[in-house]
């Protein structure tokens, strides 16, 4: 089985000649299925960078990026539609939940399932499906403002999930939460992760949540420059 | 013109019958407040152009001090209206009997009309006669020649607007008319000519001025929604921005703002019909809204919904998804 995430020499560079600033140097690393991985770094060290670089919502300026073994960047486009590349492969968790605020929980998540195709009939009865997975369900009907950072997460993952991904980026995602609510959407990921087989990949901040990952990756102007092994061996490293 | 020449009009041949008609503007207190409308004059034993569609009572059948009204002036039968120095009842409510401006129409008898219009309170009857009596005694005439001619020197109250003529079966409207001109010298008009004459006259002027209103207010309308549009496409561009990010396509985008701009347009549409439909039964002159430009109004406001929509469109597709990144 390919990793699920191949990331091989990619980098970024905004800009051209004396003003050419290179967030993200050359970075090689690999996520498996089932692998929690955290991003850890200071602000302006490349961690967004490297996400919509992952992403491809930035072009890379050098590098190859592989999902599920397909080749969806090399040095240049590969020809596939980039948002049906994101829509059907990569879930978003992000840090204020980013949940749309006149739809409710259920039709949050159904509107991302009919984006990418569900029917008007399956996407509701889906997306109730999958909150009652993330122990939501109760909430399916409220919308957003009436529900708490916790709960608003909890949907937003649901949200995430809702194309069934095998890769999901979070952007500080327990940031907006007090250590305990932090724990349970740390505990929710690597649930998701095992059962799943899904790669998760963490931007965070937060020192306190560290303990919950499998890899730590850690960036320094725009330089993985150090990983820390937590519970198991990573996949691999280079940079 | 003067009352008697419908006889010669009536003596013309293809015509079957002929009424002489008094019509005029006018404007008096009635139910207590001031209204306008139009009197008609018309000869209530079997003339022409008195009132076609009475929804309650009668016509008018003696010849004095009855009158029809049309229900916008708000009367009702067995009211009593003052025109001048007398009472007139009202046996008759139309619906619908307006003249071209849209003001309600009083039906009332030819003399009782007449009168109406020329009648002089007593100061200036007193005045004007002693000055006719001055003019005639400074000519040279004695008392008694005074008396038999004054009468002939006062107010001119036997003269009518207009004599309405009914062809006789058969009859070329054209050669009538060209007789009638011919010979009596009055100007003439068909029943089509004088449709054309008010449809492309007084009534094409007012429908333009609305007209022109209307293309306004529908301006005012689009630049008012596309602002609204636009205010709530921007306090919504984080979560455009993260539908782009997880993949949405920009059709997606495009079809949310323009729901909400249609729906927008449908709900103001809808706002100012049930307005003017509530409005219009009380509004002093009758109003008529053909359905056909119903209908285009509210396509024009529709392509204006679609039109709003674009520069909140052409702003939401021109947001980074990286924007729902970030705090």
């Amino acid at each position: 089985m390919p990793p699920v995430l191949e990331v091989d020499n990619v980098s970024m560079t905004f800009g051209q000649g004396e003003l050419a600033v290179q967030a993200l140097k050359p970075t090689t690393f690999n996520v498996e299925g089932g692998e929690l991985a955290a991003l850890l770094g200071p602000s302006g060290s490349g961690k967004s960078t490297l996400l919509l670089a992952i992403s491809l919502i930035l072009e890379p300026t050098t590098g190859r990026i592989a999902l599920n073994g397909r080749e969806v960047y090399n040095n240049g486009p590969t020809g596939i539609d980039v948002r049906a590349y994101r829509r059907q492969n990569i879930g978003f968790i992000f840090q204020q939940h980013n949940l749309i605020p006149f739809l409710t929980a259920r039709e949050n998540v159904a509107l991302v399932m009919q984006i990418n195709g569900t029917g008007r009939r399956d996407a509701p009865r889906r997306a109730t499906e999958l909150l009652g997975y993330l122990e939501i369900a109760h909430r399916a009907e409220s919308l957003p403002a009436n529900l708490s950072g916790g709960e608003q997460q909890r949907v937003a993952i649901g949200r995430a999930l809702a194309n069934e991904p095998r890769l999901v980026l979070a952007d500080e995602p327990t940031a907006a939460l007090d250590t305990e609510r932090g724990i349970k959407v740390m505990a929710m990921l690597r649930k998701i992760a095992r059962e799943r087989q899904s790669a998760v990949i963490a931007v965070t901040h937060d020192h306190r949540m560290i303990e919950g990952f499998d890899t730590v990756y850690r960036l320094d102007d725009g330089r993985l420059a150090r990983m820390l092994l937590n519970n198991r061996e990573p996949a691999s490293i280079a940079s | 013109m003067s009352a008697p020449s419908y006889r010669s009009a009536a003596a013309t041949p293809g015509v079957a019958k002929a009424s002489p008609l008094v019509i005029y503007g006018a404007q008096r207190d009635i139910g207590g407040q001031s209204q306008q409308f139009t009197i008609i004059g018309y000869d209530v034993f079997g003339g022409l152009g008195g009132p076609e569609h009475i929804v309650r009572g009668r016509a008018i059948e003696a010849p004095h001090f009855e009158l029809v009204a049309d229900n916008k002036l708000g009367l009702t039968l067995g009211d009593k209206a003052l025109f001048g120095t007398h009472y007139y009842t009202v046996v008759g409510i139309t619906h619908g009997a307006v003249d071209s401006g849209g003001n309600p129409i009083v039906y009332l008898s030819l003399p009782d009309a007449q009168e109406v219009q020329f009648q002089q309170d007593n100061r200036a009857l007193v005045a004007a006669r002693s000055a006719n009596i001055k003019r005639l005694e400074r000519a040279g005439y004695s008392s008694e020649q005074v008396s038999r001619l004054l009468p002939l020197l006062s107010s001119p109250g036997d003269t009518v607007n207009a004599v309405l003529i009914k062809l006789a079966p058969g009859a070329d409207a054209n050669a009538v008319a060209g007789n009638i001109r011919d010979w009596l010298y009055f100007n003439v008009y068909t029943t089509g000519e004088e449709r054309t004459l008010m449809l492309e006259g007084r009534l094409s002027k007012m429908s333009a001025v609305l007209g022109l209103f209307r293309v306004l207010l529908i301006i005012v309308s689009i630049v008012i929604i596309a602002l609204i549009i636009y205010v709530l496409t921007i306090e919504k561009i984080k979560s455009i921005a993260t539908l782009k990010l997880i993949g949405a396509p920009n059709w997606v985008i495009v079809r949310l703002i323009m729901e909400q701009s249609l729906a927008l347009t449908f709900a103001s549409f809808a706002a100012a019909y049930g307005l003017r439909e509530l409005i219009v039964p009380g509004f002093p002159r009758t109003l008529v809204f053909l359905p056909q430009e119903t209908a285009i109004t509210f396509l024009v406001m529709l392509g204006g919904g679609v039109l709003a929509s674009l520069m909140a469109i052409w702003h939401a597709l021109r947001t980074p998804p990286q924007l729902a990144l970030g705090g």
